[in-house]
C-alpha cells in the first residue's frame, strides 16, 4: 500500500522535506500527485521508491544517489540529470536532454527522447524506447545508451568512450564514432536490458557505435 | 608571450663549484624540468638548451654559490613594437606547426588595472583617520545570512578562487585548504572534483570525522559545480559549505577546459570519476542550462538537494558585467564571484588570454550598478578576482563596490611560483602546476599553507592600515569616495573621480551620478 504525496499549490521545498520525512520514516513507497509544476524534484535521494502520477517537470531525480523513481506520464527536460546510482523510469516520452552528465545508475524512458540525451554520459544506462533526437550522446565518456527505435542527427558526436545500441535507423552519425559488428556478449548484455524493463525488440537487429578514438583531441 | 629563446642563461664560472671540480655539483642538473643544463661524461655541467629556458629561475634560486643569472633576452615591449621578439616567435611557432599559441597564467601587458587608482588618506573634510593599534576594523563578511540556515562568516573579505585538481597538484589544493582553515576564509575546489582531504583540511581538522582539530579557526569549502561535472554527486554538493555555479572564467570566458588524456592519471582519473587516459573535456556551456529559467531552476535544487542549509554561488567571466550580474542576482544566488581579464589559468590560447574580456577595474562598477539597481547590493556579496596583487589592490576593489576579493595567483605565487607561465607544460619546477611526483615533492603542504596564510595575514594588515587612514572602522564604509582614478582613461570607465579635477567625468554624472 503506497502512501500519496499530493502536491498541488505546494513549493519545492515543502515537496521535498515532506518527501524526505516519508522516506526516512520507512514503510513502502510514496505516490507523488500534481507535481508537474516542480522542477528538481527527488533531487539527490540516497533511499526510497517514488512514484509520480502523471507527468513531471525538468530535472527529475537531479543527482539521485539511489532512489527508484518511476513517472507515470511525459517527464520535462534533463531528467535524471548528474545521476550517479539508482534507477529513473518514465512510461511516457521525456523532453530535450535526459541522463546527461550521468555516472552511473540506470534510466529507462518507454516512449521517445529529445535532443542531446545522454550527453557526457559518464558511466550510466540508458534505455530509450522509442526514438531520439539530434545530438545524443555527445561527448559520452562511458556507459551503455540503447535507443529502439532511429536516431536523428549527428548520433554520438565527439564520443570518447562507452557504447550505442540502436535497433532502427539514425539520420546521420557525429564525429569519431564508427559502427562495430554486434559480438555475443553485447546480445545477452541487450536482451538482458530489454527483458528487466519489459521493452519488445529483437536484441539482434540492433547495430553497435563505438568511439574511433579515445583521444579524439589529443594530437 | 612567452616565447623560444626569450631568456639568456650565463653560469659564472669564477662560482660555480662544478667548473672548479666537475662532478661535485650538478644542482642546476637536477632542479630544471625543461632539461636547460646537461652534464657530460666528465661531470661537466654545460648550458646544451637556451631555448627551452622559461625564466621559472628554479636554477638561479636552488644554486649554492649563486652563480646563475636569467636575464631576458630582449624587452618585450620596446624593441621593434609591433614586431616584438614575442610577435615575431609567435608566427614562427604557428608556421611551424600549424597550432595557435598555448599557455598558462593570465593575462600580461599594459591594460587598465588598480594602478591607475589611488586611495584617499582623510584629513580634515572627511572623518579622521583610525588608530590601527588601538581600534578595531570591522572585516567580517557573511554570505546567505538571510537565505540559508548555515551560511559562510569568511573572518576576512578574502577568498580563493577555484582552481582545479588537475591544473594543480594535490600538494598545492592542500595547502591553499590548510591556509584557509588558519585564516577563516574560503578555499574552493575548482571544478576537477574534490581532493578527499579538502573538506575537512578547510575546516581545520586533520581527520574525516572531524574530531582532532590543528589549524584555528577553521575556514570553508565552496564546491564547484561546472560544464564538465567532474566527480560531481550529491555527497560532493554537500561536501562544501557553500556550491558555486561555475559560468566563465576571466583568462578564457567563453571557452571550456580541455585536460588531455596524457594528463588524465590514475589519481586524476579517480578523482574526476572518468577513465584513465581519455579526454577530460569541460563544454564552454552547460547542456543542462538552456535558458535564464534553467538557471534559476539549478539555483532551486542545488538549494534543495543542500537542505536550505548553504549559500549557492555563481562564478562569471568579464563580458558584459552589468548584464551578467542582474542575471546572477535574480537567478537567486547568494554570492556572485566577478572575475576580470586579468585572471589566470592552467592552460588557454594566448589569444584568448590577452585578448578576450574586460578589466578587473572596468567589471566592477557596473556589477555593483546592477545590485543597487535590484537592491541587493550588499546582501548578494560580491567577489571581485582577477589580478588582485595585495591590500591596495584589495582596498581598491572594496571601495568600489566589491564586498571581497579574491587570490589565485597571488596565491600560487605566495606558495612559490615564479610567474614563469609555463603552467600549461604540466613541469612547474615548484610543484604547484604539475603532476609529476618528483616535483610535487617540492611542494610541502603544510609549509606552503603557511606561507599562503603569511601572505593572507600581511594583506587583511594592508587592508586595514589602507580602510583605517581613509576614516572607516569597517571595510563596509569604503566608497568610491575614497578613491581617486589617476589618469582621464581610468576616470571614463570606472566612474571615479579624477584627480586634480576632484569630480567624475561629465557622462557618470548625468547618467549615474549619486
Amino acid at each position: 500500500m503506497s502512501r500519496v504525496l499530493d502536491a498541488k499549490g505546494k513549493d519545492l521545498r515543502a515537496v521535498s522535506t515532506q518527501l524526505k520525512e516519508m522516506i526516512a520514516v520507512g514503510g513502502g513507497g510514496v505516490t507523488l500527485k500534481n507535481a508537474a509544476h516542480l522542477h528538481g524534484l527527488c533531487g539527490g535521494l540516497k533511499s526510497g521508491e517514488i512514484t509520480i502520477e502523471g507527468n513531471s517537470g525538468d530535472y527529475l531525480g537531479v543527482l539521485n544517489d539511489g532512489a527508484l523513481i518511476r513517472v507515470t506520464g511525459d517527464a520535462g527536460k534533463y531528467v535524471a540529470d548528474n545521476m550517479t546510482r539508482g534507477t529513473v523510469l518514465v512510461d511516457g516520452d521525456t523532453d530535450y536532454g535526459a541522463g546527461q552528465y550521468c555516472y552511473g545508475g540506470t534510466v529507462v524512458v518507454r516512449g521517445s527522447a529529445g535532443d542531446f540525451t545522454a550527453t557526457m554520459n559518464k558511466g550510466a544506462t540508458i534505455l530509450i524506447g522509442k526514438d531520439v533526437g539530434d545530438e545524443v550522446g555527445t561527448y559520452m565518456l562511458a556507459g551503455d545508451l540503447v535507443i529502439v527505435g532511429n536516431a536523428g542527427h549527428n548520433l554520438g558526436n565527439y564520443l570518447i568512450r562507452g557504447n550505442i545500441y540502436v535497433g532502427g535507423q539514425w539520420a546521420s552519425l557525429g564525429h569519431n564514432i564508427k559502427e562495430e559488428p554486434l559480438t555475443e556478449a553485447d546480445v545477452d548484455k541487450l536482451q538482458g536490458y530489454l527483458a528487466e524493463y519489459a521493452i519488445k525488440a529483437d536484441p539482434r537487429a540492433f547495430r553497435k557505435l563505438t568511439p574511433l578514438s579515445e583521444k579524439p583531441f589529443y594530437k | 608571450m612567452p616565447v623560444v629563446g626569450a631568456f639568456c642563461v650565463t653560469v659564472h664560472k669564477d662560482a660555480c663549484i662544478n667548473a672548479q671540480v666537475p662532478g661535485k655539483c650538478a644542482t642546476c642538473v637536477e632542479v630544471c624540468p625543461y632539461e636547460v643544463y646537461a652534464i657530460d661524461g666528465n661531470g661537466q655541467v654545460a648550458v646544451q638548451n637556451y631555448n627551452a629556458c622559461v625564466g621559472c629561475r628554479i636554477c638561479a634560486e636552488f644554486c649554492p654559490e649563486n652563480a646563475i643569472r636569467i636575464n631576458p633576452a630582449e624587452s618585450e615591449h620596446l624593441t621593434r613594437y609591433p614586431w616584438t621578439l614575442g610577435q615575431v616567435e609567435e608566427i614562427h611557432h604557428k608556421a611551424l606547426t600549424g597550432e595557435y599559441l598555448l599557455r598558462g597564467f593570465g593575462t600580461m601587458g599594459p591594460l587598465p588595472h588598480f594602478d591607475q587608482i589611488l586611495v584617499v588618506p582623510s584629513q580634515l573634510a572627511a572623518e579622521p583617520p583610525k588608530d590601527k593599534y588601538r581600534e578595531e576594523c570591522e572585516m567580517e563578511v557573511v554570505i546567505g545570512e538571510d537565505t540559508c540556515e548555515k551560511p559562510i562568516r569568511l573572518k576576512y573579505p578574502v577568498i580563493f578562487p577555484a582552481m582545479s585538481f588537475g591544473a594543480l597538484s594535490r600538494e598545492a589544493k592542500l595547502a591553499l585548504a590548510i591556509a584557509a582553515a588558519k585564516m577563516g576564509i574560503a578555499g574552493n575546489t575548482g571544478e576537477g572534483g574534490l581532493v578527499e582531504e579538502e573538506p575537512y583540511y578547510c575546516h581545520g581538522y586533520v581527520d574525516k570525522e572531524e574530531t582532532q582539530k590543528k589549524w584555528e579557526p577553521g575556514g570553508y569549502l565552496v564546491v564547484q559545480w561546472s560544464t564538465g561535472r567532474w566527480g560531481v554527486s550529491a555527497d560532493f554538493v554537500r561536501a562544501g559549505d557553500a556550491v558555486e555555479i561555475k559560468i566563465g572564467q576571466g583568462a578564457k570566458p567563453g571557452m571550456g577546459g580541455h585536460l588531455l588524456g596524457a594528463k588524465v592519471t590514475e589519481e586524476i582519473a579517480a578523482v574526476r570519476g572518468i577513465p584513465v587516459g581519455s579526454d577530460a573535456l569541460s563544454p564552454c556551456r552547460y547542456y543542462d542550462v538552456l535558458s535564464f529559467e534553467d538557471l534559476k531552476k539549478q539555483v532551486a535544487f542545488l538549494r534543495d538537494i543542500t537542505n536550505y542549509e548553504k549559500p549557492i554561488w555563481i562564478k562569471l567571466g568579464p563580458s558584459r558585467p552589468y548584464d551578467d550580474v542582474r542575471l546572477a542576482a535574480e537567478a537567486g544566488v547568494d554570492a556572485i564571484s566577478l572575475d576580470g581579464i586579468a585572471g589566470g589559468t592552467g592552460a588557454s590560447p594566448d589569444l584568448v588570454t590577452q585578448g578576450a574580456g574586460i578589466p578587473t577595474i572596468a567589471c566592477i562598477p557596473p556589477a555593483v550598478r546592477a545590485l543597487k539597481d535590484l537592491g541587493l547590493h550588499r546582501k548578494v556579496k560580491l567577489f571581485a578576482l582577477g589580478g588582485i596583487r595585495n591590500g591596495l589592490d584589495a582596498v581598491k576593489a572594496l571601495a568600489m563596490g566589491a564586498d571581497g576579493v579574491g587570490f589565485g595567483t597571488a596565491a600560487e605565487i605566495a606558495m612559490g611560483c615564479r610567474a614563469c607561465m609555463a603552467c600549461h607544460k604540466g613541469n612547474c619546477p615548484y610543484g604547484i602546476t604539475s603532476q609529476k611526483p618528483e616535483l610535487r615533492a617540492r611542494l610541502d603542504p603544510e609549509e606552503a599553507g603557511q606561507r599562503l596564510a603569511n601572505f593572507i595575514k600581511a594583506t587583511v594588515e594592508e587592508i586595514k592600515i589602507l580602510t583605517m587612514l581613509s576614516g572607516h572602522s569597517d571595510i563596509k564604509d569604503l566608497s568610491e569616495e575614497d578613491l581617486r582614478a589617476v589618469d582621464p582613461n581610468t576616470a571614463a570607465i570606472t566612474g571615479l573621480k579624477l584627480i586634480g579635477y576632484e569630480r567624475r567625468m561629465p557622462w557618470w554624472e548625468n547618467e549615474h551620478g549619486n
